[in-house]
């Protein structure tokens, strides 16, 4: 039998590592809350894939590092308490586990390295402007024509594609009575002809989105994953793979601490005592929610590892820290944006006090408000925990 | 299948506690008269006690169970979803706590001879009002709103550095005696320059203090779980309402607006039980930091346990204003709680100064 792992010293390890290999200047990026780009990630994740750890959540014979959930979640934890930039999710926790789990050996071969070290950049092909949080509704198509498929349709929201290699995309490859059936996966490279990629502007000025439409694009059937019209099983085992992403607080805690550390520089003076005792209270209940929510994320983590059901965790831990994280960024707004609320800029937008030290909080304040919408919105997640309170 | 919740700390003592809760809860709700309530809390109180629930954490070499912080857990969880309007966390758990170096009281206090009263330096006094003080041997001082056993036999006071263990009997004490909004036996207590007999002082000095504050985070915790075990009831309740209430020819439970407040609803608690759980375990593992996770509950306590308990009275309708459901009386329990060992300002203030203390 294996000795038990000593967490705490992978602990040790793990912080050790990160604070010694990841770049000053990359952290810098996290603490200041600048955009993430591939130009910041691709240099980390070389780092990992050096040492051994560029995917945390693949078996070792995929070049993983085999790590029980408990690691990978500590991991994470430590990674966000040093400022470390989250790892690039789209190919390492999304697409990647679906290849192992349903490619064929040659797309295991031809995949899963460029993601391991970087050097394939992957963004996910899912929302259209039909389809949101009823996914199921997409309508881009692809008819089979010979061995290549003709896709045609639209794609939005869709996160990276403008500096991303490829698309793992959903589409309708049958009309069925139910729409979940016809569905299926195709890997896409976004230098194909007929691809447009436009970038959506947002209100927090930064492009992370885009519309990605598709002009009779060509793709090989080889690069289709799994069995044709089972796309929807494929996508439910990425998502359910993911429903315990939200048992990571620390980056919400690190945050918060950030906050607590600007209210003390930014109010400091003397005439600022009343607005800073409010927002400092205000940032204390945001810390007890998160704490709680770390506390149900532990809970979380062990009954995986258990082989327990999470039950309504992931929803419960999802709606709690996207809202807390959303008034922890109001309260960061609250203490600065007298003065630099009216500095913050458009999109792309140049001119006078466009770069205004500290705006970056006003950035991530707008940003945040995102974060009860993706990943299953607020009002939807609170469908799912009232469908199971009522039993029906 | 509607949803049930369970407990932090299940098993024997807390389903004994909660049968206990709900049959007091019940018979009291048929009274009118407060003598015959008063009568019924006493009769269920020397069941408890007979029952052996204050030995629970008294230590076995003092005659106790020898219990540690979860099966108080179990007891004040059981208590708490049965809404048993008595003082279990004080009187399990805080006394024993206080009186571990006094042997004789702590038999008298398991043995239902000694009914007491916790009087913290901290208890609520009125305005212009004077909080208790210890001069040249007199008591003198007024409290108000002390949770109290049955017919209290004495008041056990944390009066600067003193433990004073006061009887109810003796002269200069006045106690006026009601019952609380939570239906928990209650008083204020006024002592006129009461001549305090030298074997009251139990102790004095820094261990007094030491000690009095770790008994209130005792409390503090075991009032969170308490209220964490209510809020599952009412959450289960409301659902039961919502699927049965029949208007406009429907369930309201197929009303979306209040779906979503008991999904709401649930998410609080979760919130809450996540942060009672991880203060019951640091305080199991001894961890000295454990106060902070306790205040943390706490002061999340009176944010997501009044919305719980005002949400339970909203869902309800007209019927949330009527004394007559059992979702409304312990939704009064947890309004109350705020109140007990130490409400959200206490707690804001210690987090903020330790918060400020680290910083520096």
């Amino acid at each position: 039998m294996a000795a038990p792992i000593d967490y705490g010293a992978f602990r040790e390890e793990v912080r050790d590592f990160a604070m010694t290999r990841c770049p000053p200047e990359i952290r810098a990026v996290v603490a200041t809350y600048r955009k993430l780009s591939r130009k910041v990630w691709y240099p980390w994740q070389k780092i990992l894939f050096a040492h051994g750890w560029g995917a945390p959540g693949w078996p070792r014979e995929y070049g993983g590092t085999g790590w029980d959930l408990k690691q990978r979640h500590i991991f994470d934890e430590v990674m966000a308490e040093c400022d470390c930039p989250p790892q690039y999710h789209h190919g390492l926790r999304h697409l990647g586990p679906v290849i192992i789990e349903y490619g064929s050996e040659e797309q295991k071969r031809r995949f899963l390295p460029g993601i391991l070290n970087g050097e394939d950049w992957w963004c996910q092909g899912y929302s259209e402007p039909g389809a949101g949080s009823d996914l199921a509704s997409l309508r881009t198509a692809a008819r089979r024509e010979g061995d290549e498929y003709i896709v045609e349709g639209q794609k939005t929201w869709t996160s990276h594609a403008h500096e991303s290699d490829w698309m793992y995309t959903l589409v309708r490859t049958s009309k069925e009575a139910k729409k979940q059936q016809g569905i299926s996966l195709l890997l896409i490279p976004l230098n194909s002809p007929g691809i447009t990629i436009r970038p959506i502007r947002t209100i927090d000025g930064w492009h992370h989105v885009n519309e990605v439409f598709l002009d009779q694009v060509r793709v090989p059937v080889a690069n289709r994953v799994g069995e044709e019209g089972q796309g929807w099983t494929y996508g439910k085992f990425l998502l359910e793979r993911e429903r315990l992403g939200g048992a990571n607080v620390a980056p919400a805690l690190k945050n918060l601490e950030r906050t607590r550390t600007l209210l003390a520089q930014e109010l400091a003076d003397p005439r600022h005592a009343l607005k800073r005792s409010l927002l400092e209270e205000r940032l204390l209940m945001a810390e007890a929610e998160l704490r709680g929510a770390q506390a149900l994320g532990q809970e979380a983590v062990a009954a995986t590892m258990e082989g327990r059901p999470l039950g309504l965790l992931p929803s419960v831990l999802k709606l709690s820290t996207s809202v807390t994280s959303q008034h922890v960024a109001e309260i960061a707004l609250d203490a600065m944006g007298e003065r630099l609320a009216p500095r913050f800029r458009p999109t792309d937008a140049a001119g006078a006090n466009a770069e205004a030290p500290g705006i970056e909080w006003i950035q991530n304040y707008m940003y945040g408000r995102v974060r009860t919408i993706y990943g299953g919105s607020s009002e939807v997640q609170k469908n799912v925990i009232a469908k199971q309170l009522f039993g029906s | 299948m509607p949803f049930t919740a369970k407990p932090i700390v299940g098993g024997d003592a807390f389903d004994q506690a909660c049968e206990i809760g709900r049959a007091a809860d019940a018979e009291l709700a048929l009274l009118a008269d407060a003598a015959d309530q008063a009568a019924c809390l006493r009769r269920h109180w020397d069941a408890i006690i007979g029952l052996g629930w204050t030995t629970t954490a008294i230590p076995e070499d003092a005659g106790g169970a020898g219990g540690d912080i979860s099966d108080l857990a179990a007891l004040v969880g059981g208590a708490g979803r049965g809404g048993l309007p008595l003082p279990i966390a004080t009187s399990c758990g805080v006394l024993p706590h206080l009186l571990v170096e006094h042997a004789e009281v702590l038999t008298a206090l398991a043995e239902g001879r000694a009914r007491i009263a916790l009087v913290p330096a901290e208890a609520a006094i009125d305005n212009a009002a004077a909080a208790p003080q210890l001069a040249d041997g007199r008591l003198t001082g007024t409290v108000v709103g002390i949770e109290t056993p049955p017919d209290p036999t004495h008041a056990l006071l944390v009066v600067g550095d003193a433990l004073l263990l006061v009887p109810a009997g003796a002269t200069g004490v006045g106690v006026t005696r009601y019952q609380r909004i939570d239906g928990r036996p209650s008083a204020d207590w006024r002592f006129v320059g009461v001549a305090v007999d030298p074997a009251w002082i139990l102790a004095h000095g820094e261990g007094v203090t030491h000690r009095a504050a770790a008994a209130r985070d005792l409390g503090a915790l075991l009032t969170c779980i308490e209220s964490v075990s209510a809020a599952g009831a009412l959450i289960e309740q409301t659902i039961e309402y919502l699927l049965n209430r029949v208007q406009f020819g429907v369930p309201l439970a197929t009303h979306q607006a209040l779906r979503h407040r008991v999904a709401e609803m649930y998410v609080e608690y979760e919130t809450l039980r996540g942060l009672a759980a991880q203060a019951l375990r640091s305080v199991g593992a001894g961890d000295p930091g454990a106060w902070r996770d306790i205040a943390f509950a706490k002061l999340r306590l009176g944010e997501g346990g009044r919305f719980i308990a005002q949400s339970t009275i909203q869902c309800h309708g007209g019927m949330g204003m009527t004394e007559g459901l059992q979702a409304i009386r312990l939704a009064r329990r947890i309004m109350m709680a705020e109140f007990e060992y130490g409400d959200r300002s206490v707690q804001a203030r210690r987090l903020l100064d330790d918060a400020a203390r680290r910083a520096a």
